[in-house]
């Protein structure tokens, strides 16, 4: 397997995919923790203070100098919500040496850069530049206003908060702007060595590598350092759904076409029902031949965009599409006839065979993408299931229309979500 | 089949003009799953006005016909679409209209031939029917509407209206709710005849292949088609000067968002790359990562992420964009100004210009990871009479004098343009 995986230390994981396929070699660090509201905006403006500047490198636009001086490597960093989980991520890609006009080792450069700027930050009198946090909390504030700033994203987070009100999931993974004001560089700083001694590490190195790898890793000073400790994170399982009625949620901005979303529960806890529903999510939404592309789309005439996507580390589905406001009514009850069809069994044996064909296509083209084959062996480390494509296709192969019937049965309407007009 | 390798990416390139017209280009990747085709047609939202070759008749067609046929090629005379077709392969297919050019495209990692018998099949073999035109209205008006409440695609289209007066890139590509309804199935045969002739068309294919046993499955998938002379496209007169400097409108935004244009009308098609590279130098000096003007932006809190920095060019048109989201557009449209005016009087810094010289050529080898993006790559670029290695090739060119040169003839004061959208 190209998948090696090696203990650094405890709670430190380093992951190494060789591969010849790409022109660079990527790196990636994530630290996990559990989302909290008391944590949840602290941790997201942690990167936003790392990426200003390292003990090393004080400033961003010396990091970016030295960037550029290494052909264009580029960093990037972000807030992911993976499950329960808050995940802190960092990226830097860069050139392969084999294509490098020059005799360099970039690998080895970048490996170093990026722990530095994750794990050797700029510490003044025993906190975070002060500078640096002030600035960023009120980008970080800006950032959380701007949700709204795409329609159709802010509609399905939206669905999403309602769905999980008062539960880990439902929280905004960039924070709260009432949270913003109270932190302070020291605070933020406490954090942070709070989040290192407890967090789960990962780091992703992808390309094609020659080098000691581990020694290099082990060796780095910055990773020397991070305290020995049990990671507390949370394991990515399936729970069943708390039994309700449908929650309607409307609400009005200045837009010319409506957002629906429309979140489903999944009555059900076994791993096998995963694959279940991948399939499921493929014939109600996910492809071309599905219900809602042929039938709000293409018959109805009603949408441009119609689909539906299965989020699997919550085990749920969601329905979206983009309407004519005054459709509401008529799209959704188009919408319910669909799910209504899935448990009636009204869909082919060709359904369910574009269904699997379309699935494992995009399983065997996972190695083809370097970012998408770190983040498949992560969702994979979360939810502590260990598969390689093959067992993966066999298990999406395995599913018969019954098992999609018997699931299909299992699926409600937990929330109605629509951004409508003025 | 000609040719032509890139030693800095290790790449090559087989292309040929096949006798129909079509032009062919094979990049073969080794140990990649992920086969990738597109079949592309010269025919874009600006082309509107042309005559045609075989009746010599002059023809004018409403806003948003490229797109339309776009979404209606999929339509079988079986009544199948050939996207459902495609997805029942396990492929991912897809399309897309550009101001220049239509494109067809799939990726898959199996069933590589039946898939491009359909694909061949429906870009050769239109049905549109009274019905089936009609029925797209509804979907497309929808698309339409969608983009409505794009901040970003109205900031691009408001930049567009304040550079050009009468030429068609102004207009949205798939048209408004208005022009799209005087759109008929004859409309679309017309264009389709005259536009989807394998001489106005090229294919791109990369994956592992081997090239000369793909050129022959191609070419086996190819329906004759009578001899066309080549279409006369009639665009509104050069127009060098911008029509207004400034466009603002609100939306319901949380942070402002602005674009600056530079309206190139300096065309010259043998410099095209030489010039697209250095006016990549000179947006990254000017306001890229490593900026001197970024850093001080960013620490006023007028910038919160890199601008998009862009060269958008085709034969009808080329314009410089600087774009994103800031609380404060004024300030950055008055710095942005300010530093050109500092960049033409002290000279542009040889050091930080050599060090984003870097920088780009690392750009342009990452470029060349994915099957998708090298061929949408080499078929865009096929349009506008490039070789997508030239970028490479070129890049080691490039002096700080003619950059410097470029810098004092585009970006000047009068070919620039604002547009904003503010908060409601």
């Amino acid at each position: 397997m190209n998948h090696i995986q090696e203990q650094i230390k405890k709670s430190i994981t380093l992951h190494i995919i060789k591969t010849e396929k790409f022109k660079t070699n990527l790196l990636a660090v994530y630290l996990t923790t559990p989302l909290q509201k008391e944590t949840v905006t602290l941790n997201a403006l942690i990167p936003a203070v790392l990426k200003r500047g390292s003990k090393n490198m004080k400033t961003s636009e010396e990091i970016s100098k030295i960037l550029e001086e290494m052909y264009g490597a580029t960093f990037d960093c972000g807030i992911d919500k993976i499950g329960d989980n808050q995940v802190l991520k960092f990226y830097l890609e860069s050139i392969n040496n084999e294509f490098l006009p020059t005799q360099e080792n970039l690998l080895q450069e970048s490996i170093n850069k990026l722990l530095e700027i994750v794990f050797n930050p700029l510490i003044e009198e025993n906190k975070f530049k002060e500078e640096y946090v002030n600035s960023e909390k009120e980008n970080l504030k800006q950032i959380i206003e701007g949700k709204i700033d795409n329609k159709a994203q802010y509609a399905f987070t939206r669905c999403i908060e309602e769905m999980y009100k008062n539960e880990p999931y439902g929280l905004y993974k960039y924070g709260y702007v009432e949270d913003i004001a109270s932190i302070d560089s020291k605070k933020l700083y406490n954090q942070y060595n709070e989040l290192l001694k407890t967090c789960k590490i990962d780091i992703f190195i992808s390309g094609k590598i020659e080098e000691n790898i581990l020694n290099l890793i082990k060796e780095n000073e910055n990773i020397q350092k991070i305290e020995e400790h049990e990671a507390k994170y949370v394991v990515n399982s399936i729970k069943k759904p708390q039994q309700k009625e449908i929650n309607t949620v409307e609400e009005k901005m200045e837009i010319s076409q409506g957002k629906l979303v429309i979140g489903l529960d999944i009555d059900e806890e076994t791993k096998e029902s995963k694959y279940v529903a991948t399939i499921y999510n493929a014939i109600l939404g996910g492809i071309p031949t599905s219900k809602m592309f042929q039938n709000v789309r293409e018959k109805a005439s009603l949408a441009y965009t119609a689909s539906s996507s299965y989020l699997k580390h919550k085990n749920n589905i969601f329905v979206r599409c983009g309407i004519e406001i005054s459709n509401y009514e008529k799209a959704l009850e188009l919408i319910k006839q669909q799910i209504e069809d899935m448990k009636k069994g009204e869909f082919t044996e060709e359904d369910i065979n574009s269904a699997k064909t379309n699935i494992i296509a995009t399983i065997k083209s996972i190695p083809d993408e370097q970012d998408t084959e770190i983040s498949y062996y992560f969702g994979q480390e979360l939810s502590e299931i260990k598969m390689n494509f093959e067992e993966y296709e066999g298990n999406i192969n395995k599913v018969t229309k019954q098992d999609i019937i018997n699931f299909a049965n299992k699926v409600k309407i937990n929330t109605i979500y629509f951004l409508k007009g003025n | 089949m000609q040719i032509i390798e890139n030693l800095k990416v290790k790449e090559k390139l087989y292309i040929e003009k096949l006798e129909n017209g079509l032009t062919v280009m094979i990049i073969p990747k080794k140990n990649i799953q992920k086969k990738y085709v597109i079949f592309g047609t010269n025919f874009g939202s600006i082309d509107n006005h042309f005559i045609d070759p075989k009746t010599n008749e002059e023809i004018k067609i409403p806003d948003g016909v490229a797109h339309f046929l776009e979404h209606k090629m999929f339509e079988q005379k079986s009544g199948k679409n050939s996207l459902d077709t495609l997805s029942a392969l396990g492929v991912d297919a897809n399309a897309y209209t550009t101001n220049d050019h239509t494109a067809y495209l799939f990726e898959t990692t199996e069933n590589f031939y039946e898939a491009l018998d359909e694909l061949m099949d429906y870009i050769q073999n239109p049905y549109f029917t009274d019905e089936n035109v009609e029925k797209e209205k509804g979907i497309i008006g929808q698309e339409i509407k969608m983009y409505e409440d794009h901040p970003g695609w109205q900031v691009y289209l408001n930049t567009m209206k304040c550079m050009y007066k009468e030429n068609p890139v102004r207009d949205d590509i798939a048209g408004s709710i208005e022009s799209i309804s005087q759109i008929n199935k004859e409309i679309l045969y017309t264009c389709y005849n005259t536009f989807y002739h394998p001489s106005n068309m090229a294919l791109v294919v990369c994956g592992d292949f081997e090239p000369e046993e793909i050129l022959k499955e191609i070419k086996s998938r190819l329906i004759e088609k009578e001899k066309q002379a080549e279409i006369k496209r009639i665009y509104p007169p050069k127009e060098e000067k911008i029509l207004q400097k400034e466009k603002t409108v609100k939306m319901e935004v949380n942070t402002p968002l602005f674009m600056i244009g530079f309206k190139d009308n300096q065309q010259e098609k043998e410099n095209i790359v030489k010039k697209h590279i250095a006016i990549e130098i000179i947006l990254n000096i000017l306001l890229g990562q490593s900026s001197e003007l970024y850093k001080k932006l960013y620490e006023q809190g007028d910038l919160i992420s890199t601008p998009d920095l862009d060269y958008e060019f085709s034969k009808q048109y080329a314009h410089i964009l600087i774009s994103g989201q800031s609380k404060n557009p004024k300030e950055i449209v008055l710095k942005v100004t300010e530093k050109i005016q500092d960049l033409k009087k002290n000279g542009i810094n040889e050091e930080e210009f050599n060090r984003i010289k870097k920088k780009i050529y690392g750009n342009y080898v990452t470029e060349y990871n994915s099957v998708a993006e090298i061929s949408r790559m080499f078929l865009a670029d096929y349009f506008k009479g490039i070789n997508s290695f030239d970028y490479l090739e070129n890049y080691n060119l490039i002096t700080l004098d003619y950059t410097t040169q470029i810098l004092n003839e585009i970006f000047t004061e009068e070919n620039m343009v604002v547009s904003i959208v503010e908060t409601n």
